[in-house]
């Protein structure tokens, strides 16, 4: 590991299957120690780019220097400081949870004693000791993603790679996991890179990134994305939203307005003393809310919203602000 | 150390899936008991092998290398689900690299193999004499064979996208390398065109050389024998190793998301 390289950094990274164009061009730098959220629709080269990271497909353009070293011709020293959570858990259901995790370190290279205490400090670390010898086919999903992210850190990794670690669990086993990931982060500086639909999660990120398409549309801190978007959101829905996005846009300091599936999404700055009797002048309206910013709506700004949607249909219908 | 530690981890990880699979175990042991009982005491009554003390003692050996075989081939075949279900990928993000990878997976099929193969082995007293020198020599050749079979699974796994395809090949591969072995009759008395077939499948090698080694009659010779298991090994491993692609789960994935 070069002492001080930034622990991910990618030049015009980018990927093909085929004819498909799956990750464009990745220009990212991540500092060590950092929590970095990837965000995008499906298909818009997430896991894509978290394999290419992981070292487990090579680019067809660019490159990844991870610890200052190439993630294509220094792979095995790479692989050294990764630990890797993928979509579905990679536990072996046959084996005890002790089992996978002292399978897992042996992989990393870890022998004898040192693995033995490297499994014995992860089950105590991520609280499976009382399930360390339950078969791991037993377990709930929660407690089964639990041994799947101890699996991940038994061997002490740099940087942790998650492609949607917390998909499909209850609000109790996502909480725990984000605690002991921030327990990772804290006690050990590792670096996190996880991708996620629940953009609640990413709302304590260092950094955010915003894949569309292969591309990348938007980086930033979560306040400086959530800033570009105003200081709060006027929602409109209804057959009637349309003409009082209109009308809101002639009264008020606008900054995006983003249309969704159900109406319209309006960033504003400053103060929206008339926005409510704008709005209500204005007939067939069924929903009319202020609120604050989110990173759903940097999410809808930037991607386009739903899949498929082209970005540029997507939703800019005016930038003034 | 690096490398030592990951194969040890694969086998151990191997052994323990294969000891808490028990009716996979056992079927795999059905399957050479049944056909030495049923067709070997069937066949015993009608069927004379020149040099053999018996039909049952002669089969025997074959019997010991299609337990082997069918063990160690399909331990390595059952990459492929490990490809489907995720664990390949786990495997394939260690830092020792594909060939370390191929190896472990191909000596814990060799275990499971040669742990089939045993069972069978211990057997033989109940059909023919056996000496201690007899017996050693059995074991030898069995872990020979049962390293060769481990190999030629992971060259069949390679290719194979899916588990779906996992019953196909007990019926297009091991069934043919079997019978076209000699391990039920000699390869001698078949018709040229299977003569042919015989010679190229290395199982034929096999089961000579187990029969060698318990004082059967053979056919190709122990020289020939082990030049040609080792040089299968070998060549197998490299060619698996070649046509192995690590992306292979991940490209697949994409593209289908993406179709």
């Amino acid at each position: 590991m070069i002492a001080s390289a930034p622990a991910i950094e990618t030049i015009g990274l980018g990927r093909d299957y085929g004819r498909t164009r799956a990750l464009d061009a990745l220009d990212l730098t991540v500092d060590r120690g950092t929590l970095v959220g990837i965000l995008g629709p499906n298909g818009a080269g997430k896991t894509t780019a978290m394999l290419l990271l992981a070292t487990l497909l090579r680019p067809s353009r660019g490159r990844a220097i991870i610890f200052g070293r190439d993630s294509v011709g220094e792979r095995a020293a790479v692989r050294r400081h990764l630990g890797l959570v993928f979509q579905e858990a990679s536990i072996d259901g046959l084996l005890t949870v002790e089992e996978n995790l002292r399978f897992a370190a042996g992989l990393m290279g870890l022998g004898g004693p040192v693995a033995q205490r490297a499994v014995a400090a992860t089950l105590e670390r991520m609280g499976l000791v009382a399930k360390a010898s339950q078969p791991a086919r037993q377990l709930s999903g929660g407690w089964r993603r639990l041994t799947d992210i101890a699996r991940a850190t038994v061997h002490a990794p740099d940087l942790l790679i998650l492609d949607e670690p917390t998909v499909g669990l209850d609000p109790e086993h996502r909480d725990r996991i984000w605690t002991l990931l921030d327990t990772e982060r804290r006690d050990r500086g590792t670096t996190i890179l996880f991708s996620t639909h629940y953009l609640t999660e990413a709302e304590s990120c260092d950094r955010v990134i915003l894949l569309a398409h292969g591309r990348v549309v938007a980086a930033d801190t979560p306040p400086a994305l959530m800033g570009a978007i105003g200081s709060e959101v006027v929602e409109i829905e209804g057959a009637g939203a349309e003409d009082a996005a209109r009308a809101l846009q002639a009264v008020s300091t606008e900054c995006l307005t983003v249309k969704t599936d159900r109406g319209y999404r309006i960033g504003i700055t400053g103060a929206h003393g008339d926005l409510a009797r704008t709005v209500g002048a204005t007939p067939r309206i069924t929903r009319f809310a202020i609120r604050p910013v989110t990173l759903e709506d940097v999410y809808f700004a930037k991607t386009g919203g739903t899949e498929g949607r082209p970005t540029d249909a997507a939703t800019f219908t005016g930038k003034t602000g | 150390m690096s490398a030592a530690s990951t194969v040890r981890a694969i086998v151990v990880r191997d052994l323990s899936r294969a000891a808490r699979q028990r009716s996979r175990l056992l079927g795999g042991l059905v399957r050479p008991f049944m056909w030495l009982l049923l067709v070997g005491t069937g066949y015993n009554a009608i069927a004379h092998v020149e040099g053999a003390v018996s039909y049952r003692a002669y089969v025997f050996p074959g019997m010991v290398v299609m337990a082997s075989l069918f063990g160690a081939m399909l331990t390595a075949i059952s990459t492929v689900y490990d490809r489907e279900f995720g664990m390949l990928r786990l495997m394939l993000a260690s830092p020792a690299g594909v060939p370390t990878i191929l190896a472990g997976r191909a000596l814990a099929a060799t275990f499971v193999g040669a742990l089939q193969g045993a069972v069978v082995l211990l057997c033989l007293p109940l059909v023919a004499s056996v000496t201690p020198g007899q017996g050693i020599g059995a074991c030898a050749a069995l872990m020979l064979s049962a390293a060769t079979s481990s190999v030629l699974g992971l060259l069949v796994a390679a290719p194979l996208r899916s588990v779906e395809n996992f019953a196909g090949v007990i019926n297009i591969v091991l069934f043919p390398l079997l019978f076209l072995s000699g391990a039920l009759y000699p390869t001698g008395r078949m018709p040229a065109a299977l003569g042919v077939l015989a010679r190229i499948n290395p199982v034929s090698y096999m089961v000579d050389l187990m029969r060698h080694a318990l004082g059967q009659p053979t056919e190709f010779g122990i020289t020939v024998s082990l030049t040609v298991l080792l040089a299968t090994t070998v060549v197998a491993f490299m060619l698996t190793t070649v046509i192995f692609d690590p992306e292979q789960r991940f490209t697949a994935r994409q593209q289908t998301a993406r179709s």
